[in-house]
């Protein structure tokens, strides 16, 4: 072309081609940048990095042996459809919840830079090749075509196949995150990030439940499900390879032709989008509109409250549970699991009653680093303490508010447990018990959180500031082990009426004696604490701010 | 210099000293600051004006020194200080998950004023403040300038005798400054003492009658504002004079510029 035109547009034409490789070289090497100079800043980085990476690897490994070994199995198409599937989902799914990862990923940053959509398009794409998720996703799609690849054809159309699978699990990541961008930048959107670690927590228990289910069921349950998403891109690129192998080369060239369709859409997709970012303005400049919130519920809530300083506490700190999304994830992680232990395995015919102490366990926990929650808005708190009584009305307001959410909790799951298992005889001491633990743990939460107290980073989803995890391990560990160890005597008098005659018919004195012997010793706890916090109000207010 | 009389001090600090790590933030500072003056403490970034105002207000346990508001000490006596100051500290968050509305009335009563009290000059305040449009916003979503203002209004609510103002137009569109700046007037005009930071010399000189001005981790220079400033045209002038900080022949360097070296 450039030949039979004049030299004019020759030139333009180059420069054209050799802007569109530039701007790819150049995107590509920001990314190796940004990736050496993330990991030049600490040496914890690097080691995590490399760690990390290292692990990856493994896995990888692991799983391409494994996909090799799977070869000739009669279930193989299906487990491998299924794993490019779940592959795709996490591609899909993984910009969501780690906006921060990939700073390439954020066109808005481009948006000053004079760049045309396609050869952007074609950088962004191309710089996204490098790192650990595709090495992996690449080691995983070369496993599953070497195991279901038979014949010289097979293994021709695999050559296709693998890169493209691979492109489409990119493009539909990008695409993706740049139709959520707008979201992802803003304050929900940054919110719901922390949120995902819980995601990512239940999505492994659903995984586990799945793997025991097929264990005891065979592959041949997968048969049905890999039938269909052998036709879905990505994981069609498995079946064309499969569908090859047995012959089937009109099916194959339809289940690679429509992955093909499929890249070339998210392509188009994600190339509109992004022209629309770059060309628009953004969001956060224009004035949000008010959202109407409802008042009656907080004026309901502080009417229930008691008045004066204590309710006013116990409202903030209950706002906070659902408001602040760290907290609410750490809620909502205590209140799941402090559940499910008991209750699976009791469901699993495994479980003891005792198990539903968990839930005051698990729950206790949130009253550790009650300032650390609080951040440095802890300044506000420390302005209005100035005497150990004041602490301790903050503490106990705290401790409070805690109670409004665990006490009835804990009762449920006990009772639940007990249920479950039919052991209602048990069911005063395992109270008295969970009781006990609550109040030992309300205790040296809030002694530890005077002592120990760390920040809590808002961004990300790490829960313990830079250089603080030690802190944070001792006020935590420690403050368990020395909540099992207050609870000796309780513990001590269940066993001692149980192994002892007669002793089954004075179970139910551990109710009242555990309830009592937990306030007591909250309320012993809280005036400890309360001492140290006033003393300790600047020093508690530079170890929380760092976050 | 001339002092307020032994008993006007609002602030009296003696050998403030504060280090971190090999970083000496404060270096022995003392200073008397005269009750019911618009006082402003100045200096350039990293003088250690932050440092001393977190000190003062009992934020920050200082390495060596006394500090004393309305003749009460603040690390001794603390129920009598935290009573009588207000406090809008820069760089520490505010309880960003309440609504305007709900961070005022959390403020106030644990201030331990009554609920009915607390509701009545909140409202008043963010009305004053221009905030009774997003009172129900969470103060999360707020702008720099809205936040600034409704951190006014907290440290205001329990009607302090002396407010401690870190920074308070730092970042502030002009249209929230001059609704911060009538609110301050006023508050001054009760009797009041404001002592507030900045690095942002007009505006010092058009509001406060009293100035300290700060470089180092020191005090150079302290008094009514036409005594600071003496000969010098502006408190800019004299300010660049006090901290040692001559022009920069910028001419040469920069040529490529434009414009020719001056």
């Amino acid at each position: 072309m450039s030949s039979a035109a004049g030299t004019g547009t020759g030139t333009g034409t180059e420069r054209a081609a050799a802007a569109g490789a530039s701007v790819t070289s150049v995107v590509v090497r920001l990314k190796l940048s940004l990736l050496r100079n993330g990991l030049r800043q600490s040496g914890g980085r690097r080691a995590a990095y490399v760690a990390s990476t290292v692990l990856v690897l493994l896995f990888a490994a692991f799983h391409l042996l494994g996909l090799i070994a799977l070869r000739g199995n009669a279930h193989a198409a299906s487990v491998t459809v299924l794993l490019v599937a779940v592959l795709a989902l996490g591609w899909a799914v993984m910009p969501l919840f780690f906006p921060s990862g990939d700073e390439t990923l954020d066109p808005t940053r481009l948006v000053m830079l004079p760049l045309r959509p396609r050869p952007l398009v074609r950088a962004l794409l191309v710089a996204s090749l490098v790192g650990i998720g595709p090495l992996f996703s690449l080691c995983l799609l070369v496993g599953s075509v070497i195991a279901v690849a038979r014949g010289a054809a097979a293994y021709a159309v695999s050559v296709v196949a693998v890169p493209l699978g691979l492109l489409v699990c990119l493009a539909l990541a990008r695409a993706v995150a740049a139709a959520n961008i707008r979201l992802l930048t803003s304050r929900k959107g940054r919110d719901l990030a922390v949120l995902s670690g819980l995601v990512i927590a239940i999505g492994a228990q659903l995984v586990n439940f799945a793997a025991q289910r097929l264990e005891s069921a065979g592959l041949g349950q997968l048969d049905p499900a890999a039938n269909v998403l052998s036709w879905v891109p990505p994981a069609s690129v498995v079946g064309a390879v499969d569908a090859v192998s047995e012959g089937s080369y009109g099916v194959g060239a339809a289940r690679l032709a429509l992955s093909a369709v499929a890249l070339a859409g998210l392509l188009f997709l994600w190339s509109r989008t992004l022209t629309r970012l770059m060309t628009s303005p953004d969001s956060s400049t224009l004035p949000a509109a008010e959202p109407a919130r409802d008042r009656t519920r907080s004026a309901g809530l502080g009417r229930i409250l008691p008045a004066g300083r204590t309710g006013t506490i116990m409202e903030r700190s209950l706002r906070y549970v659902w408001r602040d999304p760290k907290t609410k994830a750490a809620w909502v992680t205590s209140l799941a699991i402090g559940l499910i232990v008991p209750v699976f395995n009791a469901l699993q015919g495994t479980g003891s009653i005792y198990f539903a102490c968990f839930a005051a366990g698990m729950l206790g926990i949130q009253t550790y680093n009650q300032f650390g929650q609080d951040t440095s808005a802890f300044w506000m708190v420390a302005m209005t303490i100035s005497s150990p009584r004041d602490a301790y009305v903050e503490l106990r307001g705290r401790a409070l508010a805690m109670l409004v959410i665990t006490l009835p909790y804990a009762t449920l799951v006990t009772v639940l447990t007990t249920a479950m298992l039919d052991g209602w005889p048990a069911l005063p001491e395992v109270l008295g018990l969970s009781f006990a633990l609550l109040g030992a743990m309300l205790a040296t939460g809030a002694w530890s959180s005077a002592r120990f107290p760390y920040s809590i980073p808002q961004q990300g989803y790490k829960n313990v500031a830079p250089g603080q995890a030690g802190l944070a391990w001792i006020s935590i560990f420690g403050g368990m082990v020395a909540s099992a160890l207050l609870c000796v005597p309780v513990i001590a008098l269940t066993i001692w009426l149980n192994v002892t005659a007669g002793g089954d018919d004075w179970t139910w004195l551990l109710l009242p004696l555990g309830t009592a012997y937990g306030a007591g010793i909250t309320l012993l706890g809280l005036r400890l604490a309360a001492s140290r916090t006033a003393t300790r109000l600047p020093e508690i207010l530079s170890a929380v701010s760092r976050g | 210099m001339t002092e307020g009389a032994v008993g006007g001090a609002a602030v009296r600090v003696r050998g403030l000293w504060k280090r971190f790590g090999q970083q000496v933030a404060v270096a022995g500072v003392d200073l008397d600051l005269p009750a019911g003056r618009f006082i402003g403490l100045v200096g350039p970034n990293g003088a250690g004006k932050t440092t001393t105002l977190s000190m003062v207000t009992g934020l920050l346990r200082p390495d060596q020194g006394t500090v004393e508001v309305v003749g009460h000490d603040v690390w001794r006596d603390p129920v009598e200080v935290k009573a009588r100051i207000g406090v809008l500290p820069e760089g520490l968050r505010l309880f960003d998950r309440l609504s305007g509305r709900e961070l005022l009335a959390y403020t106030g009563r644990l201030r331990g004023l009554p609920g009915a009290e607390v509701d009545k000059r909140a409202t008043q305040l963010l009305d004053v403040l221009d905030l009774a449009g997003a009172q129900h916003k969470l103060v999360v979503d707020y702008s720099t300038g809205m936040r600034k203002k409704i951190g006014l209004a907290a440290a205001l609510l329990h009607n302090p005798e002396v407010l401690f103002l870190d920074e308070p137009f730092e970042g502030v569109d002009p249209v929230s400054a001059q609704t911060i700046r009538g609110v301050l007037e006023r508050y001054t005009a009760s009797g009041a003492t404001v002592v507030f930071s900045s690095h942002v010399m007009e505006l010092v000189e058009s509001l406060c009658d009293w100035v300290a001005v700060m470089a180092a981790g020191r005090i150079r220079a302290h008094g009514p504002l036409a005594e600071v400033r003496g000969e010098a045209p502006s408190l800019q002038h004299a300010f660049l004079e006090l901290v040692g900080a001559h022009t920069r022949d910028t001419g040469s360097a920069l040529d490529w510029l434009g414009g020719g070296a001056r």
